[in-house]
C-alpha cells in the first residue's frame, strides 16, 4: 500500500522533503513508516521519545486527525492515508 | 526600602487628566500577594476605581497599567505590561497585553502601576522619570501617526536615559471602537480598543525612562527556575526555532491541514493549498523577511521584520495574515503586510479591522450593502487592492470608514443584519474556526473581553497539538475543565508579565520558582492557581456589574447552524451543547447558573469587595 506524508514546518528541512509516497506491506502501522522515515540518529531524535514512544514535540495527524489518541504508534494504515507531520504549537 | 515585598516597589502612580493632578499611592501589600500583577493587579486596582456603568469614552473610564515583580529581571520573556480599562467595543473589561520595551523602562521609574482617569482639556503627553511626573502639551503631535510620534519623543535626548514611548496613533484620536495603543512603535495593546479610550481622554503619549532596579530577594531560587525555563525554550521546537524561522505565520499551513482556517468571514474553511502557500511562513521568509528579532529579554524572537519594495515595517503575524487574508478570501501577501503597517501607524488592531473589513465584504456580496454606501469602493471577497485603503478611512473615519470604525457588530447592526457579525460579545473572533472543536468555541465564549485570540483563542492547542495532554476534540466532559486551566495559565502568564508562546515549552513550575525567588513570598504552583481564580473572579465580578449576562457568554448564530467539514465530517456547534459547555464551565469555576461567582467562593478566595 502507498502512504503520503506531508512535512510541515521544521521537519520540511529534517526530512528534505514537503512530501512523499512511502510504499508499505499491508498491515503496516505508523511505527513501521516511521522507523523507514527516521534513518538518521537527528531524525530518530526528532520523531521518538524515550523507550520508543512519539516525541512530546511533535504531533502527527492521520487524515486531520491526531494519532496521539488513536492508536499512537500503533495506529493502523491504509492505502492512501495521508500522514502529516509538524512540531507542536498552537497560537499566533 | 519598606517593609514591601522584594520585586516590588511598592508604589502607584495616580493621574487625573482632569484636574491635573498627580499622586504617588502606595500599593496595597496584600493585593500583590493576592493578585501578583499585571493582569491580576491591573484588574484589582481599576476594579476599585471604577464606576462599571460608564461611558467608556467619558472622563469616568480609567486606565490601569501594571507590571510584574518579574520585570527588572532576566526571567525569558518577562518585559510584557498589561492594561486594563473598560472597553469601547464590547462594554465590559478590556484587559490588553504587550511586549516591547515600554513596560520595564515604565517599572524603572520606580513604579509598579499607573492610573489614569478624567480628561485633559487639550491634548496632551504624560512624562514619568523617578525624580518627577507631569503632563506636558501634545502641541504638533496630536495628528502624527505612532511612527512619527515615537520619532518626535526620542530625538533630541542626548545620550543619556532614551526615554520609551507608549501613544496612540489617528485611530484613537478619532475614537475608533477597536483602535490600539502602541509601544516601541510596531507592539500593540491591540485588542478591545484602548486607543480610543487614550483619545478621549486627549491622552497622546506616555513617555518614561529610569534606573530604578527591581530586587530578587532569594538569587539561588530564581536562578533554579530561570535556567530551567531559559534550557526548556532551547528544547522545545516551537520556541527554539520555529517561530524564529517562520513567526507566527508559519501556522497557517497548520491550521489550515486541521480544517480550522477561517474563508469568507466565516463562511467555510474550504482554502486551495495553492493560495494558502501563497501566505505562509516560508513565503514570507523567502519574500519580505529582512531578519527576526525579540522582545524584553525574548530567546524565542518571533518579530518579523519585513520589507515590501520600498517600504519597511513589521508583520504581518498569524492572526493579521488570516483575519485580512483569508478570512477575506485574500491571499496576497505583499497587500497583507501594507495594510498591517498601515494599521501600526495609525494604531488600529489587525484583528478586529481584518473582522470588520470581512463583514462589510459579506453584507456587500449579499446585496445589504450597496457601491452608494462604500463610497464606491468594490469590496467584493478577494479584492486586496482596497485592503490598505480600507485601513486609512477606517482610522480616519471617512465616509464608509466611519461605519467600519464602529467594529463588525454595530455596522452589522446599522444594516439590520446583526448575525453577521462574527463577534462574541461585539469583539472580532480572531483566526481560528470555532465548530472544530468544543475547547475552541468554550474558549471564545467564556473569555471575559470577548473572542480574543490571546483568551481562549490558543485553545486550538489542546484539541490538535496536546501530545500526551490532548483532549478529544468534542468532548463535553473534559472541554470546561480544560478551558478553566486554560484561561488560568493566561492569567498567570499575563500577571508574570510574560509571553503565552513559553506555553509551548513549559506551564507553572518554573515561573512558580522564579516568582517566589524574586518577592521571597511563596507564590507555589498552588498559590498561584489560586490566584488565577481569584483573578477571573474579578474580571466577571466587573462584566457581570456592567451588564453582561450568561446570554453574553455564547457564539454567533452561524456557528450552530451552518455546518462545515472537519476531518471529514460535517460540523456545527450545536444550541444544547453550547449551553451544556457555558453551565459545566461555570460549576468548574464554583460560579452559579447566571455565572456570578458564588459567595462561598468569592470568600474562600478572600475577594474584599470594592473599596467605597
Amino acid at each position: 500500500m502507498h502512504i503520503k506524508v506531508k512535512f510541515l514546518a521544521t521537519f520540511r528541512d529534517l526530512f528534505q522533503s514537503r512530501e512523499k509516497i512511502i510504499a508499505l506491506p499491508e498491515g503496516a502501522r505508523l511505527r513501521q513508516l516511521l522507523g523507514s522515515l527516521c534513518d538518521s540518529a537527528e531524525r530518530r531524535e526528532a520523531v521518538f521519545g524515550k523507550e520508543e514512544t512519539l516525541s512530546p514535540h511533535i504531533v502527527i495527524m492521520k487524515n486531520g486527525v491526531p494519532v496521539q489518541n488513536s492508536g499512537g504508534l500503533d495506529a493502523a494504515l491504509e492505502d492512501g492515508d495521508v500522514i502529516a507531520i509538524f512540531p507542536f504549537i498552537g497560537g499566533g | 526600602m519598606s517593609a514591601f515585598p522584594s520585586g516590588y516597589h511598592g508604589m502607584t502612580l495616580e493621574v487625573d487628566l482632569s484636574s491635573g493632578r498627580i499622586e504617588r499611592v502606595p500599593l496595597d501589600a496584600s493585593d500583590v500577594y493576592d493578585y501578583l500583577g499585571g493582569r491580576g493587579l491591573a484588574a484589582r486596582i481599576f476594579y476599585d476605581r471604577i464606576d462599571p456603568a460608564c461611558d467608556p469614552l467619558s472622563p469616568d473610564n480609567v486606565i490601569v497599567i501594571a507590571t510584574s515583580p518579574l520585570l527588572g529581571t532576566n526571567a525569558p520573556t518577562a518585559g510584557r505590561g498589561h492594561m486594563v480599562f473598560k472597553s469601547p467595543l464590547t462594554g465590559m473589561i478590556g484587559s490588553s497585553n504587550c511586549g516591547g520595551t515600554w513596560a520595564p523602562a515604565f517599572k524603572a521609574t520606580g513604579y509598579d502601576a499607573l492610573v489614569i482617569r478624567g480628561r485633559a482639556a487639550a491634548p496632551v503627553v504624560l512624562e514619568i522619570t523617578p525624580e518627577r511626573a507631569e503632563i506636558l502639551p501634545a502641541g504638533d503631535l496630536w495628528g502624527l501617526d505612532v511612527h512619527q510620534t515615537v520619532n518626535a519623543l526620542t530625538t533630541g535626548q542626548g545620550a543619556g536615559l532614551r526615554g520609551r514611548v507608549l501613544c496612540i496613533g489617528p485611530a484613537g484620536e478619532n475614537k475608533v471602537r477597536f483602535a490600539s495603543v502602541m509601544n516601541d512603535k510596531n507592539r500593540a495593546y491591540g485588542r478591545s480598543g484602548p486607543g480610543a479610550v487614550w483619545g478621549s481622554k486627549n491622552l497622546k503619549a506616555v513617555r518614561v525612562s529610569g534606573r530604578e532596579k527591581t530586587e530578587v530577594k532569594d538569587k539561588e531560587k530564581y536562578r533554579s527556575g530561570a535556567e530551567q525555563a531559559v534550557y526548556l525554550l532551547k528544547q522545545a521546537p516551537a520556541t527554539k526555532r520555529l517561530l524564529k524561522e517562520l513567526g507566527t505565520v508559519g501556522l497557517v499551513e497548520l491550521i489550515d491541514l486541521i480544517d480550522m482556517l477561517p474563508h469568507r468571514n466565516f463562511q467555510d474553511n474550504l482554502h486551495l493549498d495553492e493560495d494558502v502557500e501563497k501566505i505562509s511562513g516560508e513565503t514570507l521568509a523567502k519574500r519580505l523577511l529582512e531578519r527576526a528579532a525579540g522582545c524584553y529579554v525574548c530567546p524565542i524572537a518571533c518579530q518579523r521584520h519585513t520589507r515590501v519594495g520600498d517600504k519597511k515595517g513589521e508583520g504581518p503575524e498569524y492572526e493579521t495574515t488570516v483575519m485580512m487574508g483569508p478570512d477575506c478570501a485574500i491571499y496576497d501577501l505583499e497587500a497583507i503586510a501594507l495594510a498591517n503597517y498601515a494599521c501600526n501607524e495609525l494604531g488600529l488592531d489587525t484583528i478586529s479591522f481584518g473582522g470588520t473589513l470581512a463583514c462589510a465584504m459579506e453584507l456587500y456580496e449579499k446585496g445589504i450593502l450597496k457601491a452608494k454606501d462604500t463610497d464606491g469602493l468594490d469590496l467584493h471577497f478577494g479584492n486586496s487592492r482596497i485592503l490598505e485603503e480600507m485601513v486609512r478611512r477606517t482610522a480616519g473615519r471617512q465616509g464608509f470608514g466611519d461605519l467600519m470604525a464602529e467594529g463588525s457588530f454595530r455596522l452589522a447592526s446599522a444594516f439590520s443584519h446583526p448575525e453577521l457579525s462574527m463577534t462574541v460579545k461585539k469583539q472580532e473572533i480572531p483566526a481560528y474556526e470555532p465548530r472544530a472543536s468544543f475547547t475552541q468555541a468554550l474558549g471564545y465564549m467564556t473569555s471575559p473581553t470577548g473572542a480574543c485570540h490571546l483568551k481562549g483563542g490558543y485553545a486550538v492547542s489542546l484539541a490538535f497539538f496536546g501530545g500526551a495532554k490532548e483532549i478529544p476534540r468534542f468532548s463535553l466532559l473534559q472541554s470546561p475543565t480544560s478551558i478553566r486551566n486554560m484561561h488560568n495559565l493566561g492569567i498567570l502568564q499575563d500577571s508574570l508579565g510574560v509571553c503565552r508562546f513559553t506555553g509551548f515549552a513549559f506551564s507553572v513550575d518554573p515561573w512558580a520558582r522564579m516568582a517566589s525567588g524574586v518577592t521571597g513570598l511563596d507564590f507555589s504552583t498552588a498559590v498561584l492557581e489560586e490566584v488565577a481564580n481569584r483573578v477571573a473572579a474579578v474580571e466577571r465580578l466587573f462584566n457581570i456589574e456592567a451588564g453582561m449576562t450568561a446570554a453574553d457568554d455564547t457564539l454567533p448564530e452561524r456557528f450552530s447552524r451552518e455546518p462545515i467539514v472537519v476531518a471529514g465530517e460535517e460540523r456545527v456547534i450545536p444550541p444544547e451543547v453550547i449551553d451544556r459547555l457555558r453551565s459545566d464551565y461555570y460549576r468548574a469555576r464554583g460560579w452559579d447558573e447566571e455565572g456570578k461567582p458564588a459567595p462561598r467562593v468569592l470568600e474562600s478566595l478572600r475577594i474584599r469587595r470594592r473599596r467605597p
